[in-house]
């Protein structure tokens, strides 16, 4: 199974901003999953995009281009997902961005890990899959 | 495209054995994707180094992102993690991320 690396909305922000005080630390773990997927691990990293929506992530936006190519694949909100992100919103109270985040990482068969800069709230999102949870 | 007999022989064997792919140039492609993405990714990632030097991780950056993404044991010392970068490059100087976890390691184990 390939591990799946998640991005929230502060990670997402600090990857699309050089200037951001935490854009090395987002880098570095985007680095480290380029030399994986170099020896061959099938690494992946992924946003869903109602995250990206709150960071701001418009993929027409020029100002994103650096992080465009770095080849992080849009989770979208399908219905199901909708559904279940609506009942952890419900259940958790938190944010409709980590509530689908929530919905992605239950809905991944592979390894999760979620580079976040709020692990209570995407801890309680998570529910019960096991996740590996990196505050940036 | 042409592949020499060797790995294509293999491949057919890790496709009717192994179930490794639906076939053998699914397989191949499949690899071959996942090679130019990581080429791709990681040219992008030298000309953002090139126009903001300052963004550019260091080995012990790499070793504690990987400790990190692994929920490794060693994510929380990550003192441990940087002197062991330290360490390794004086006699690995190509060391990458995942040789400095596993001396890291070592280093804890034989202290133990």
């Amino acid at each position: 199974m390939s591990p799946v690396v998640l991005l929230d909305n502060e990670a997402a922000q600090a990857l699309g901003e050089p200037g951001h005080p935490k854009h090395r630390r987002v880098l570095s773990h985007v680095q480290a999953v380029a030399q994986r997927k170099r020896r061959g691990t099938g690494v992946t990293m992924a946003i869903p995009t109602a995250v990206r929506v709150e960071a701001g992530w418009d993929r027409t936006d020029p100002t994103w281009a650096f992080a465009n190519r770095l080849r992080i694949r849009d989770e979208a909100l399908d219905p199901t997902q909708a559904n279940q992100a609506s009942a952890i919103r419900r259940r958790t109270g938190v944010s409709v961005a980590d509530a689908h985040l929530g919905a992605v990482i239950q809905a991944t068969a592979e390894p999760v890990t979620v580079l976040t800069n709020d692990p209570d709230d995407i801890r309680a999102a998570a529910g019960d899959q096991p996740t590996t949870i990196v505050t940036i | 495209m042409r592949l020499p007999v060797a790995p294509r022989d293999a491949a057919a064997v890790a496709v009717r054995e192994l179930g490794a792919a639906p076939s053998t140039t699914a397989l191949a492609a499949e690899a071959l994707r996942a090679t130019l993405e990581a080429i791709v990714m990681q040219a992008v990632l030298d000309m953002h180094y090139a126009e903001h030097p300052d963004a550019r991780p260091d080995l012990a950056d790499l070793a504690v992102a990987a400790a990190e993404l692994d929920g490794h044991p060693l994510a929380s010392q990550p003192g441990l993690l940087r002197r062991a970068a330290a360490e390794i490059v004086r006699t690995r100087p190509d060391a990458d991320a995942d040789d400095v976890v596993l001396w890291a390691e070592a280093r804890a184990a034989a202290s133990a």
